[in-house]
C-alpha cells in the first residue's frame, strides 16, 4: 500500500514514514505542505495520504483545504487528517458529501500503534475512520425527542463503532461478539432510529453521520 | 445682548459709530443744501419742477440712509460714501441756478453723483472695491467725472454763465463730452458684469431684501449707461424722459437698503426670541436647528474647538475640518472668555450681517459651552473605546500567539514522544516489565496532552481562525447542555476580531445555560442585518440572568462593546433568557 505524508514537524513526519514502513506501507511521498502533497498525490497516486490539518504557510486551513481537494480531484485516494484537537464541525465539513476514504483522527491516536495502521488501512480501502472524541461528542449530543436515548448500552456501543468506521468483523471483534449479534444489533439500531439499513458500509458510516449532526 | 454668559465675539470692532450730533449736523447740512439747490433753481425760469422733485428724491433718501448706515455700521465706509453721492446730488442742482457763481458750481458736479453711485453699488456691503480691477475701475469713473468735466468746462462746451471757460472751443467741448459719456457707460455696463459674475461665484443672497438691493444696483447701472449714451449720441425729448426715469432708479437703492436695515433688525428680534428658547433649554441637541432658524440658514453646521485634541469636532465628537476660504463656505468664530470655543459654518450670504452673527452666537453662548463639553466628553469616551479595542485585540493576539507555539511546540513533541515510547515498546515485546513501564509513560503523556489540549483550546478556538465562525459554532453546539439550533447566515467571513467576539458571546452563552438555565432547547442565530452582525442567543430555560453581576456577562459586554457593539440580556424570571449581540461591521 502506498501513502504520502504531509506533516510540518519533521520529529512527527519521520516518525509516521517509520511506522507506516514497518507496517508494511511504502511510503512514496513525505513533505510538509500542501502545495508539495498536492503535486505528489498527482506524481504518484498513493492510496491513503495523511494530512496534518495545520500547515504552513498561515497554519490555518491548508491542510484541510487541500484534504477537501484531493478528495474532490482524486476520488480513489483516501485522505485521513490529523489534528491536535476535536472539531466536530471540522469532522463534519470533512465528510459532508461522503464517508468514502475518508478520516478524521487526533494525532494522540498514532501512538496507538496497531488501532492507527488499521484505521489507515480503513481509509486507504475507501471506508473510513472518525475519531472516539467526536464520535462520542455526536452521540451524546442532546437532541430534542432524542431516539438514541431509546438504544440499549450494548446497542450504543455497537453505534460508536460504526461511526467510528469500523466494519462489521471489527465490531464483532472489539465487543468479542459474534458476526451474527452484530448484523441483528446493526438492524435494530437502524430501526430504532428510522434509518434504511441497505448500502455498504461507508455508505452506513454516513447514514449515521447524517442522523448524528442533524 | 445683556446677559451674564454674553461672551465677546470675534469680530473686528475697529471703528466707531458716528456721535448724534454729528449725525444731527449732516443731516441738517444736507436739508440746507438741498432746500438751498431747490430755492435756486425754483427762482430760474427754464426748470422744470419734476427735474428738481427727482434731485430731492435721491439727495434726501441717500444722506438719510448714509446717515443710518454710518451709524449701524461705522465699519463699513458705505454710510460715508452715500452721504457724499446724496451731498453732490444736491449739489449739482445748482447748475439749473441763473447766478454764475452757484451754477459754475453746480455744473462742476453735474456727472460726479452718477459715479458716486456706481462706487457705492459695487462697493456694497462693506464700503471698500474688493479688487485692484474694481478700483481701477472706479479710479477711472471719477477722473471722467472731474478731470475730464473741468476740461470740458475749461474749453466752454456747457453754456453761460460758465466762470471757468478759458478757451471757448466747442467741437472740442464737445468730442470731450462724448468720450466721458461713453466711458461712464462702458464703466456701468462692466460694473454690471461684476455683480453678475459675484452673484454666480457667492449664489443668490439669503435674503431676499439684499438680493432686491443688488438688484436695483444693477439696474440703475444700466439705466445710468443708457442715459449717458443716448446724452452721447441723441438729445431732445427722449433724453428728458430717460434722465427722469434713471434719477427715479436710482433714487430706488436708498429706499431698497433702507428696507434691508429694516429686515435685518427684525432678524435680530428673532434672536431675542432664540434667547429665550436656549434659556429655557440651553442642551445641545436642538442647538443647531435653534441656530438655523434664527439665522435662516438651512444649511448651518455648528464646530466645537477640543483644545485638548486641538481639533474641531462636531457634536458627536468627531474631528471635522473648517471650511477653506473659497470652499463657498463661510465660518464665524465664537469665543468664550479669550478662547476658542465654536464656529458656525454659514452661507456666504451672512457676511452682510456679522451683528446678526454676534448676536446670535453670544445668545447661544451657553448652550454653544454645553455642546464643547458634550463634544469633548464624547471624543474622550472615543478615545477610551479605541483603546479598550486595541488593549481587547492585543490580549487575543496574545492568546493567539500562546496556542500556536504550544501546538507547534509541546503537543507535537509530546505526540512525537508518545510514538516513539510506542515503538519502543513494540521493539522491547519480551520484556514484559519495560513494556508495562512504557505504556504507563504512555498514559502519562495522554493525559498531559489532554491538559495541553484543554489549555490550548481555552487560549484560543484555532478552529475559529482556521474555519471560520460557523465550523467554530458547530463544534461548541455539539458539546451543548440541551438541544441546539444552529443557523449562520453569513455570505463571507467576518473580520477575525468580530468572529472572535461572536464566537465567545455564544461559548459564554452556552456556559451559562448549562450552569443555570435548565432549558430544554435553545436557538442559535448569526446572521447581518444592514452594517450589523447580530448574534442572538435564546433559551427556554428559568430565565433571571444577572446581566450585570455575572462576571461573565460583564466580560462580554466589554468584548462586544470594544468592537462599538451592544450587548443586550432580557431573562425575565421563568421566562427563558435572550441574549442579543451587534456589532458594527462594513
Amino acid at each position: 500500500m502506498r501513502v504520502a505524508i504531509a506533516e510540518d514537524s519533521v520529529l512527527l513526519r519521520e516518525g509516521l514514514a517509520r511506522l507506516l514502513g514497518e507496517a508494511g506501507f511504502d511510503v512514496v511521498g513525505q513533505c510538509g505542505t500542501a502545495d508539495d502533497l498536492l503535486l505528489k498525490v498527482r506524481s504518484y497516486t498513493p492510496d491513503v495520504v495523511i494530512v496534518d490539518i495545520r500547515l504552513p504557510p498561515t497554519h490555518s486551513d491548508e491542510g484541510l483545504q487541500a484534504a477537501l481537494e484531493i478528495r474532490q480531484k482524486h476520488p480513489s485516494v483516501g485522505v485521513l487528517v490529523l489534528s491536535q484537537y476535536v472539531e466536530v464541525g471540522l469532522a463534519l465539513t470533512l465528510l459532508a458529501d461522503s464517508a468514502e476514504g475518508v478520516g478524521y483522527l487526533l494525532k494522540d491516536r498514532i501512538s496507538d500503534v496497531d488501532d492507527f495502521v488499521a484505521a489507515v488501512r480503513r481509509v486507504a480501502d475507501g471506508g473510513s475512520a472518525l475519531d472516539p472524541l467526536i464520535v462520542s461528542a455526536l452521540i451524546s449530543r442532546q437532541r430534542a425527542d432524542d431516539p438514541i436515548a431509546r438504544l440499549t448500552a450494548r446497542e450504543r456501543e455497537v453505534l460508536e463503532l460504526m461511526a467510528m468506521g469500523s466494519s462489521n468483523q471489527g465490531i464483532a471483534d472489539a465487543l468479542v461478539i459474534t458476526l451474527r449479534a452484530v448484523e441483528k444489533y446493526v438492524s435494530s439500531i437502524f430501526g430504532k432510529l428510522g434509518l434504511p439499513s441497505s448500502g455498504s458500509e461507508s455508505r452506513r458510516v454516513l447514514a449515521v453521520l447524517m442522523f448524528l449532526r442533524s | 445682548m445683556a446677559t451674564p454668559y454674553a461672551a465677546p465675539i470675534a469680530v473686528a470692532n475697529a471703528r466707531k459709530p458716528p456721535s448724534l450730533p454729528v449725525v444731527w449736523a449732516i443731516a441738517a447740512a444736507g436739508l440746507a443744501t438741498a432746500g438751498a439747490a431747490l430755492a435756486l433753481a425754483l427762482a430760474s425760469d427754464d426748470v422744470s419742477g419734476i427735474q428738481i422733485a427727482l434731485l430731492e428724491w435721491i439727495s434726501v433718501p441717500y444722506i438719510a440712509a448714509g446717515l443710518i448706515a454710518w451709524r449701524s455700521r461705522p465699519d463699513s465706509r458705505l454710510g460715508v460714501l452715500m452721504i457724499a453721492g446724496g451731498f453732490t446730488t444736491a449739489v449739482s442742482a445748482l447748475a439749473f441756478a441763473d447766478y454764475a457763481v452757484p451754477h459754475t458750481f453746480g455744473v462742476v458736479f453735474d456727472i460726479l453723483p452718477a459715479v458716486i453711485f456706481v462706487h457705492v453699488y459695487l462697493a456694497f456691503p462693506s464700503g471698500r472695491l474688493r479688487s485692484s480691477f474694481e478700483r481701477w475701475l472706479v479710479g477711472a469713473a471719477y477722473f471722467s467725472a472731474i478731470g475730464l468735466q473741468l476740461l470740458k468746462m475749461a474749453l466752454g462746451g456747457v453754456g453761460p454763465h460758465n466762470l471757468l471757460e478759458i478757451a471757448p472751443r466747442p467741437d472740442a467741448a464737445q468730442t470731450v463730452e462724448s468720450v466721458q459719456l461713453v466711458s461712464i457707460s462702458v464703466i456701468c455696463l462692466i460694473g454690471i458684469g461684476v455683480l453678475a459674475s459675484r452673484r454666480r461665484r457667492a449664489g443668490r443672497p439669503l435674503r431676499r431684501s439684499v438680493a432686491l438691493l443688488i438688484d436695483s444696483f444693477a439696474l440703475g447701472l444700466l439705466m445710468i449707461a443708457v442715459l449717458f449714451l443716448s446724452g452721447a449720441f441723441f438729445d431732445g425729448f427722449e433724453f428728458a424722459t430717460i434722465q427722469r426715469a434713471t434719477l427715479l432708479v436710482i433714487g430706488i437703492s436708498p429706499v431698497a437698503f433702507l428696507i434691508g436695515l429694516l429686515d435685518a433688525r427684525l432678524a435680530r428680534s428673532a434672536v431675542g426670541a432664540l434667547f429665550v428658547e436656549l434659556r429655557a433649554d440651553p442642551s445641545p441637541a436642538g442647538l443647531r436647528d435653534a441656530l438655523a432658524r434664527a439665522l435662516r440658514d438651512p444649511s448651518l453646521t455648528l464646530a466645537y474647538w477640543l483644545p485638548e485634541f486641538e481639533t474641531w469636532a462636531d457634536l458627536e465628537g468627531r474631528p471635522m475640518d473648517l471650511p477653506a476660504p473659497g470652499s463657498g463656505r463661510s465660518t464665524t468664530l465664537i469665543d468664550r472668555d479669550g478662547a476658542r470655543m465654536a464656529a458656525l459654518l454659514h452661507d456666504p450670504g451672512l457676511d452682510d450681517e456679522p451683528e446678526l452673527l454676534a448676536a446670535v452666537g453670544a445668545a447661544a453662548g451657553i448652550a454653544l459651552e454645553n455642546g464643547r463639553l458634550q463634544a469633548e466628553q464624547k471624543a474622550h469616551l472615543e478615545e477610551i473605546k479605541g483603546s479598550r479595542a486595541r488593549v481587547i485585540e492585543a490580549g487575543q493576539k496574545e492568546r493567539q500567539r500562546l496556542e500556536r507555539n504550544l501546538h507547534d511546540g509541546a503537543q507535537q513533541r509530546l505526540v512525537a514522544l508518545s510514538l516513539e515510547l510506542s515503538m519502543l515498546k513494540r521493539q522491547l515485546a519480551d520484556d514484559a516489565p519495560a513494556s508495562e513501564r512504557l505504556e504507563h509513560a504512555r498514559g502519562e503523556i495522554a493525559a498531559s496532552l489532554e491538559e495541553l489540549r484543554a489549555v490550548a483550546r481555552g487560549l484560543h478556538p484555532a478552529v475559529l481562525s482556521g474555519h471560520g465562525l460557523e465550523v467554530a459554532l458547530q463544534s461548541i453546539v455539539a458539546h451543548s447542555p440541551a438541544p441546539v439550533q444552529l443557523s449562520v447566515e453569513l455570505e463571507q467571513r467576518l473580520p477575525e476580531q468580530i468572529e472572535v467576539a461572536a464566537y465567545y458571546v455564544v461559548s459564554e452563552s452556552l456556559a451559562n445555560i448549562g450552569k443555570h438555565a435548565q432549558a430544554t432547547s435553545v436557538q442559535i442565530a448569526v446572521s447581518r442585518a444592514g452594517e450589523l452582525v447580530v448574534v442572538e442567543v435564546v433559551d427556554d430555560g428559568v430565565g433571571g440572568a444577572d446581566s450585570e453581576g455575572g462576571s461573565g456577562l460583564r466580560g462580554l459586554a466589554d468584548r462586544v462593546e470594544a468592537h462599538g457593539g451592544r450587548l443586550r440580556v432580557w431573562s425575565p424570571p421563568g421566562g427563558g433568557t435572550r441574549v442579543r449581540a451587534e456589532m458594527p461591521c462594513e
